[in-house]
């Protein structure tokens, strides 16, 4: 009891004092897509290493909802987002001056579990994509596969990936998709869901594509656009994956940025999967 | 005849589903053990995660539950036996009594991902502690103080009658009571209580999970305003990853040392209860 | 230095003002809850409730949360309950004490199985059995997230339900075997009668115990907020409100419309799981006394 409560009072003295000082001019949060999260972890790790300072900047995972939230709310220093902030939330958090530092761009693909592309799925038209998710094409044999019920995957709506995906296939960010039977959130999870499929569609940054999951080409006339081939700068389903922060940033937020754009940070961009700031000719 | 048949059947059936039973949390453990087995080795406990979880041990995420539960239950624990001494000792009014007893059982079915909602909006914003240890402190606190004040209610009324009479007969204070009879009769209780409540904290997830933790990039926290890794939330983001059967075997290394963690906890307040009922029968 | 007296006086006090904070802060919950969740009624009214469709920013219908949450926790007690009640009969009537003292702790060990932990077998192991074993197409539906809840409560059920079974007092039992009654029979015809309003009371925080979980429901469930059709098609995908709010909140946490439906949502669980832990003690305690 003695000791607890000592605990308590020290507790409560030290919660004051940190409190004073909220942020710590060597510690970073960063929270938001699991798209950006990656790279920005790997860049996090080389930052500290290079600074040769005791910073430590840690990362969550969220979404790029909740990377926008995050930042403007101050839970966070950075938030991390993979598509552009909603016109929503610019109203919303309007008092935060939100500002987006764009650190590289991705594809996103249209994904099918290995079993569907090995059985002749390779390609998929926007009409046909907006029919699965709609719910008027339910089977894959309406589609030129086998004859299997397809297990439309769809995503939480404030993600990164849906907003760029449907924005392609309906025209808006925030479309509805009645067909979808799952709702994910993280890449991660969306990719064991399809992956643990053998008649899942869904979306990805390309670099989630692999052997279990295969990137399938959009038809667009007599041409097939593939995500994972970079030469085909035609390739209509792109973002841009950025670091957003209330205001400009200052301090160790503004430096982590400047390193993220440097050309140390962009080789980790472009290392993972991704397109660096530079070659936004290639990404349209 | 047949009567004997049936009831023979029937319990046969009993067994048989109280077997079932047994059965399917063999498998459970089993399946945890298993699968997690393979990941434990020196380096998985001395290790800091790596390449997203794929590699390396659960070093920091350890120390971080550890952190985690224990300023949990440091903060919960006065606040749990003032609770249980203010109902047991200092209220006469047997209504206000059971209304107290009441909204402690009702705090203990409140769903966590409330407490930690509610926290984080309080404690977090309100109170300016953000996401941070000692955010997942005061919200882990508040979460198993019920579980720590049921358990020395419990202890305290197990109290044999005997004792406050002759406390009585010695026109003992309440005070003097309270320091020289219930207080060192219901340490076993306080000590179950706390083992209790450290291993409930230990278990949680969805209180913490956007309050107090981070996946990447946090270690041994340098400040109470700091967030730290934890095996809870480390495996949540693990498991849903797929595809590299290292992160899938990571998962349930850390899962097991989860279990393990619980399992002692909770096994040593059945131990310390044993004790406390043996005091009682002598 | 201090006189006893006024030591006993600060104890006093001490004791007073911690024992309030804590059982302020249930009641400063439940009103925080109501006022975050105020605004989503205004705008809404009862078709909050009864509205079916959720998208955020447009429409905030809570229907097929509400609806998930309950089917899911119904059908988890509905699968555990037998095993509850088998396990608590031979716990309770045929073991000796000493076994049924290892039986109970056992149980109190499976009942800290952290929901994580739960998470990543249903994740791992149920969802691709029960896809595999009822031939649907996926393995994360309704059905998937009841029957793991339904695991998770068995420990505690079968601690209640055997505590209420053992707090019959044992002359109904000496009674009805000398009538010439068999174990068994004593146990349908006295015991059980006798102890309904404890099973009750087991049930009913069994109930409010499963309503609650968040992570290993999240995981499994399919989280989509849509109803099956037809409703009683379990074998689809749905969401229940703890997983809803694990999924949405942080997003929207702190402000605006989304906030205050989610808080509307947290405020229905609340109020159900407290009604089921309120009678679920009451019973208890009818049960007891009896």
């Amino acid at each position: 009891m003695k000791i607890s409560g000592f605990f308590l009072a020290a507790l409560l003295c030290h919660a004051a004092s940190t409190q004073a000082a909220p942020a710590a001019e060597n510690r970073l949060l960063v929270m938001g897509s699991t798209t950006v999260l990656p790279v920005a972890s790997l860049a996090a790790e080389e930052f500290t290493r290079r600074s040769g300072r005791e910073v430590s900047i840690t990362i969550n995972p969220g979404g790029s909802g909740v990377g926008v939230n995050s930042a403007a709310t101050g839970r966070a220093s950075i938030g991390m987002i993979s598509r552009e902030i909603s016109s929503d939330e610019h109203k919303r958090f309007a008092e935060a001056r939100l500002k987006t530092h764009v650190i590289g761009h991705d594809r996103v693909a249209c994904v099918v579990s290995s079993e569907i592309y090995q059985a002749g799925v390779q390609s998929l038209s926007r009409e046909e994509i907006r029919a699965i998710y709609q719910g008027t094409i339910t089977n894959w044999k309406e589609v030129g596969g086998p004859d299997r019920e397809i297990v439309v995957v769809d995503k939480e709506r404030h993600r990164g990936t849906r907003h760029a995906f449907m924005r392609y296939v309906f025209g808006d960010p925030t479309a509805r998709a009645p067909g979808a039977r799952l709702v994910t959130g993280s890449n991660n999870e969306e990719q064991a869901k399809i992956a643990a499929s053998d008649a899942a569609v869904g979306m990805l940054s390309t670099a989630w594509i692999s052997d279990e999951v295969a990137g399938v080409g959009i038809r667009e006339g007599q041409a097939v656009l593939v995500s994972n081939d970079a030469s085909q700068i035609a390739y209509p389903i792109v973002r841009p994956l950025s670091l957003v922060t209330a205001g400009e940033p200052a301090g160790l937020a503004r430096e982590f940025i400047e390193f993220m754009l440097a050309p140390a940070g962009q080789a980790l961009v472009e290392n993972f999967g991704y397109y660096p700031v530079a070659a936004a000719d290639r990404v349209r | 005849m047949t009567r004997g048949f049936l009831e023979k059947g029937v319990l046969a059936g009993l067994v048989f589903m109280t077997g079932f039973a047994v059965f399917i949390f063999a498998l459970v453990l089993a399946e945890v053990a298993v699968r997690g087995g393979g990941a434990l080795n020196a380096g998985f406990f001395l290790e800091e995660a790596r390449d997203f979880g794929a590699a390396g041990g659960v070093r920091y995420q350890m120390e971080g539950t550890l952190l985690l539960m224990v300023g949990a239950a440091a903060l919960g624990l006065p606040l749990a036996l003032a609770g249980a001494l203010f109902q047991t000792e200092y209220v006469d009014a047997p209504g206000l009594k059971r209304g107290l007893r009441l909204l402690v059982y009702s705090m203990n079915g409140v769903p966590t991902i409330l407490f930690g909602l509610l926290g984080y909006l309080f404690f977090g914003i309100t109170l300016g502690a953000g996401v941070s240890w000692l955010t997942g402190v005061l919200i882990l606190a508040i979460m198993i103080l019920p579980t720590i004040q049921v358990s020395v209610q419990e202890a305290i009324e197990a109290l044999p009658e005997q004792y406050r009479e002759a406390a009585g007969a010695l026109g003992l204070s309440r005070w003097q009571v309270v320091r020289s009879i219930v207080l060192p009769h219901c340490l076993y209780g306080i000590v179950t209580g706390t083992l209790l409540g450290l291993a409930r904290a230990a278990g949680e997830t969805a209180a913490i999970l956007f309050t107090a933790t981070a996946f990447s990039g946090a270690r041994f926290p340098e400040a109470m305003s700091d967030p730290v890794p934890t095996l809870q939330t480390h495996i949540l983001v693990l498991a849903q990853e797929a595809l590299n059967p290292r992160t899938i075997e990571n998962a349930w290394g850390a899962g097991l040392v989860l279990l393990c963690l619980v399992f002692s906890l909770i096994a040593l307040s059945l131990v310390f209860r044993g004790r406390l009922s043996m005091e009682f029968e002598r | 230095m201090f006189q006893p007296r006024s030591i006993a006086i600060f104890f006093r006090v001490l004791v007073t003002v911690l024992a309030l904070t804590a059982t302020g802060l249930i009641v400063l919950f439940f009103l925080f809850l109501v006022k975050e969740s105020l605004p989503v009624f205004q705008a809404e009214g009862v078709g909050f409730l009864t509205g079916r469709d959720w998208w955020a920013g447009e429409s905030y219908g809570a229907w097929p949360m509400i609806f998930g949450s309950a089917i899911v926790t119904l059908l988890a007690l509905g699968l555990a309950l037998p095993f509850a009640l088998a396990g608590a009969v031979v716990a309770s009537e045929f073991l000796s004490s000493r076994l049924r003292w290892w039986a109970k702790s056992l149980m109190e060990l499976f009942a800290g199985v952290p929901g994580i932990v739960y998470g990543l077998l249903g994740v791992g192991v149920l969802a691709p059995a029960v896809k595999e074993f009822f031939g649907l197409i996926d393995g994360n539906t309704l059905f998937t997230a009841a029957l793991l809840l339904g695991i998770m409560v068995l420990p505690t059920l079968l601690t209640l339900a055997d505590d209420a079974l053992h707090a019959v007092p044992g002359k109904f039992r000496d009674q009805a075997q000398s009538l010439g009654l068999s174990r068994l029979r004593t146990v349908w015809a006295v015991v059980l009668p006798q102890a309904k309003a404890g099973l009750l009371g087991a049930v009913f925080l069994g109930l409010g115990r499963a309503m609650g979980e968040t992570i290993a429901v999240m995981l499994v469930i399919g989280g989509r907020d849509r109803m099956p059709a037809p409703w009683y098609n379990l074998f689809q995908p749905g969401q229940s409100i703890p997983s809803k709010l694990g999924r949405e909140a942080a997003e929207a946490v702190g402000a605006g419309l989304q906030w205050n439906a989610l808080m509307g949502l947290g405020l229905m669980l609340f109020l159900m799981v407290l009604g089921m832990t309120v009678a679920g003690h009451l019973f208890l305690k009818r049960g007891r006394a009896a």
